[in-house]
């Protein structure tokens, strides 16, 4: 990228008025109840079900976010099947910057390759959104699906395993240690492809990946200088990819072995040292402050609970595990400030729906969905990632927001829903239910009688009361209608 | 049965929201955007070759020898080629667009680039419709025309995009802009929107909500933009009468989706199309052939829909592709992604002729043909002399404009 490359990213708020910052970060002492037990699955996962929220409404804060943080190992995820019987890629595109978005004319006899190849990455989407909705641990995704919107990468189709092994190293750091993570992100196949540091050679430098490295990833514009981002592109030279493109190999020809000085330290640098250099600045940790609070708590936090949390990120040596449980448990993140105070992603939107209906499993058609939403994962927009905030709403991806639930409410999935299938047959009660249940009674009282209304036909003549006969219809238009209001866009 | 009842038992209460609401819709759509004198009806139509089209083999250089030695495989015959010079001539399945090209109606412009090019379809795509080839940007250059030009003005189509998902070209700070794959597809899908909505008119009116966002009002009007877009739209452009004959292709809906929007007369000042995929790696020839045959004979239809309803002088057709491609073809008679192609600004504003230089075949850039004329450029002829508002701000710099229109 050229030299002053600058993000620039409207529609992001930050909640009116400000907190008490001498407390912000103390621990919150109250036991969760059902508003804040949903925040914090929302926030620390993607919802929960009914069951989950009674269940945490009960603990502290603290109890609560210990049993989130438990996380298993990731030595027992397998892939999805469809990855394992992948072929090879094909020899054609053996250049990955020139792996098509598009479907390439294939000759005849392949006619299908990339279609298969291209499967895959569905079958990957597929998967990780399954394993969003039922993962015991759902924090592990929800980091995962953090660092896959910060360690950006996108997928080249033709070799779908690149892309897969990148999605598992971001989980395996779900909560560990930053710097390492960042460390090993660099010499990753996605990585090396997708900011070109596969082309970094000593001869001919390719400063894309030093660049970003430090204004997207960990520092942001304006701490470092052109020259940082030279000498960085010289220590990071010798990172390569083999031929098949699927492991990532350092030659020591290829790189450049000579002196450099980087932000304000001169030696023979390699790209782990300037991982070590980076991280000893102030700013990093006051960098990945602010955006985990971004992503966590609500959007452009103040500079004091920035260098909260950049002082607990300094304090445990970047260790996540800590910081973020710290996070989850703090008085800002249960305050009325950060309640509501993010827009729900498209993913969040989606796998969040099947948790709150307690569903157990995604389905293909979800994916085109979420195309229309504006969220196809694997393919971030750029690597700056998703922006967020209003930006996920236009009025084209509210209208696949809903005609995403119209399609998912069919009788079938309120058949599996057992909830849904105990809903009391009186409307006052049922209405209340609907709106506990899925809004957590963020409603306001005059939607409430509209949906009372709607399920028992008060208000309306020609409707006929809830009854045996007509309570499908009825309540997967209830649901319709709950899941329709302002609240439910909001995470 | 019971949807039935639903149905009629909606519809008293509703029937009037409605109708209050489609005259309120009409008014809005037909606010139109502020610009210089003589800009105020005019519409810009954007098409997007995606997928990289090769400039070579879609304005020919027939003249120059090169162009065959690199090109054993796939070079157009000079026999077949539509000279429009002794150099240059269009593809053969661009019969259309020379006829409209012979009445004075094309401008083409040749070795369109950016400094520094990236061959990535994604980042080279999102600088085209950024117009940022130096930063990440998240807005279009499109949307921020509109946020530049039409501050709090809710006319709800000022901009369309014919495609399933916005494109990056219309993403704008401050406005929606909605996008319409097709008439019946831009649809709440369900018949309990319309209670939908009257629930959330009660909420907006309902201050008691149990919370606050700062992204509250935000969701409120796109929600209210949504409902009332969706179902105004059918309404607002249902008295147009296509009067051309348009292929069977997707390119051709799309047109004439954007003439009836354009002929309904709704303020819109820009429609976004694509058609594709360009990207001829493999056995170029038969693709691109036939791409550029559809598109030329949609945008052939489009300007005799449009002449028919006296439309023609008003809208601008101008086109775009992420890249053109390498000059030597690869071994699978195909081409891989390259730098600098031409572009086409078609319609009754326009200026017709040839417009850039010649590629030079002998002075690549590695291989690619070397940008002459600033993408850019192009983009601040077209917002200053066809909308009628200043460009620096919306493209971060001052630009040499084209005299391309007249």
């Amino acid at each position: 990228m050229a030299a002053q490359a600058k993000i620039d990213v409207g529609g992001i708020l930050r909640p009116q008025g400000r907190p008490d910052f001498s407390t912000a970060l103390h621990p919150y002492a109250e036991t969760l109840g059902e508003r804040g037990a949903a925040h914090l699955l929302r926030r620390a996962g993607f919802g929960g079900t009914p069951d989950d929220v009674r269940r945490y409404a009960g603990m502290s804060a603290r109890a609560a976010v210990a049993s989130l943080l438990s996380v298993p190992s990731v030595d027992s995820i397998a892939p999805p099947p469809e990855l394992v019987t992948a072929t090879r890629p094909p020899a054609v595109a053996m250049d990955p910057m020139q792996g098509s978005m598009y479907a390439p004319q294939m000759p005849r006899r392949r006619p299908m390759t990339f279609r298969q190849h291209m499967q895959v990455i569905l079958a990957l989407q597929l998967w990780w959104m399954n394993r969003m909705l039922t993962s015991p641990a759902p924090l592990q995704e929800k980091m995962t699906l953090y660092f896959h919107g910060h360690f950006t990468t996108i997928a080249t189709p033709l070799f779908p395993r690149i892309t897969y092994n990148y999605n598992a190293l971001l989980r395996r750091y779900a909560l560990g240690n930053l710097r390492e993570l960042t460390r090993d992100v660099s010499k990753d196949v996605a990585m090396l492809i997708y900011l070109n540091g596969a082309w970094n050679v000593a001869a001919h430098p390719n400063e894309n990946y030093a660049r970003e490295l430090m204004e997207l990833f960990t520092l942001g514009i304006g701490a470092y200088t052109e020259n940082d981002v030279r000498e960085s592109a010289r220590a990071w030279t010798g990172w390569t990819i083999n031929r098949r493109a699927d492991t990532a190999t350092f030659d020591p020809a290829l790189h450049d072995s000579g002196s450099k000085t980087f932000l304000g330290r001169t030696g023979n640098f390699t790209g782990d040292d300037i991982v070590n250099i980076i991280f000893a600045q102030p700013q990093c940790a006051r960098f990945f402050a602010a955006s985990l609070l971004n992503w966590f708590v609500y959007n452009d936090p103040e500079p004091q609970l920035v260098d909260g949390v950049a002082a607990l990120l300094r304090k445990h040596d970047f260790e996540l595990a800590p910081v973020v449980s710290a996070i989850l448990s703090c008085n800002v993140f249960y305050s009325p400030r950060a309640y509501r105070a993010l827009v729900k992603s498209p993913v969040e939107f989606v796998v969040g729906t099947y948790k709150a209906l307690g569903l157990s499993a995604i389905d293909q058609s979800a994916l085109p969905a979420l195309v229309q939403m504006g969220q196809r994962l694997f393919f971030p927009p750029n690597v700056a990632g998703w922006p967020g905030g209003q930006n996920w709403l236009t009025s084209g991806t509210m209208i696949a927001r809903q005609n995403f639930l119209t399609q998912l409410l069919g009788s079938e999935t309120l058949t599996s829903s057992s909830w849904l299938r105990g809903l009391p047959v009186a409307s006052h009660g049922a209405a209340r239910q609907l709106a506990q249940t899925i809004l957590q009674g963020d409603v306001a009282p005059a939607s409430l009688e509209e949906l009372e209304a709607y399920l028992g036909g008060a208000g309306s003549a020609a409707l006929a009361s809830l009854s045996a006969e007509n309570y499908d219809q009825r309540v997967s238009g209830a649901v319709y209608l709950a899941m329709a209001t302002p609240a439910y866009q909001l995470n | 049965m019971k949807r039935r009842n639903f149905l009629l038992a909606t519809a008293s209460g509703l029937a009037v929201i409605a109708n209050t609401d489609h005259v309120f819709a009409r008014a809005l759509s037909q606010t139109p955007l502020p610009g210089l004198p003589g800009s105020a009806g005019r519409c810009l139509v954007l098409i997007n070759l995606y997928g990289g089209n090769d400039g070579l083999n879609c304005v020919v250089p027939h003249g120059d020898a090169r162009y065959y030695q690199l090109r054993p495989g796939l070079a157009i015959d000079r026999n077949d080629v539509l000279a429009i010079d002794a150099r240059v001539g269009l593809n053969p399945g661009m019969r259309s667009l020379k006829a409209l090209y012979d009445k004075g109606m094309v401008a083409i412009v040749q070795g369109v680039g950016y400094p520094q090019p990236d061959h990535s379809h994604f980042r080279s795509t999102e600088i085209w419709q950024t117009a940022a080839p130096d930063r990440y940007q998240h807005t279009g250059w499109l949307g921020r025309y509109f946020d530049e030009s039409s501050g709090s003005l809710q006319n709800l189509f000022k901009g369309v995009a014919v495609s399933k998902v916005l494109p990056e070209v219309m993403v704008a700070e401050h406005t929606d802009i909605p996008a319409i794959p097709a008439l019946g597809e831009y649809a709440m899908a369900s018949d309990r929107d319309l209670l939908a909505r009257r629930a959330f008119s009660q909420e907006a009116r309902d201050r008691r909500l149990p919370f606050s966002s700062p992204y509250l009002a935000h969701v409120m009007e796109v929600e209210g933009n949504a409902q009332r877009s969706s179902e105004e739209l059918p309404k607002l452009i249902a008295g147009y009468t296509t009067k051309a004959s348009y292929p069977a292709t997707a390119l051709g809906r799309s047109l004439a989706l954007a003439a009836q929007i354009i002929g309904s007369n709704l303020g819109t000042k820009a429609i976004y199309v694509e058609h594709g995929s360009f990207d001829t790696h493999v056995s170029q020839k038969k693709t691109q052939d036939l791409l550029l045959t559809q598109f030329s004979n949609a945008v052939g239809a489009f300007y005799d829909d449009l002449a028919a309803h006296g439309n023609d002088r008003r809208v601008l057709t101008l086109t775009f592709s992420e890249f053109g491609r390498r000059v030597e073809e690869n071994g699978s008679r195909g081409t891989d992604h390259g730098e600098a192609s031409p572009l086409f600004l078609i319609g009754g504003g326009v200026k017709g002729g040839l417009y850039g230089s010649l590629p030079d075949l002998a002075a690549t850039n590695m291989g690619n043909v070397r940008y002459t004329v600033d993408f850019r450029g192009v983009y601040a002829t077209v917002l200053e002399r066809w909308l009628g508002r200043p460009s620096a701000g919306v493209l971060g710099g001052t630009f040499q404009k084209l005299p391309v229109l007249a």
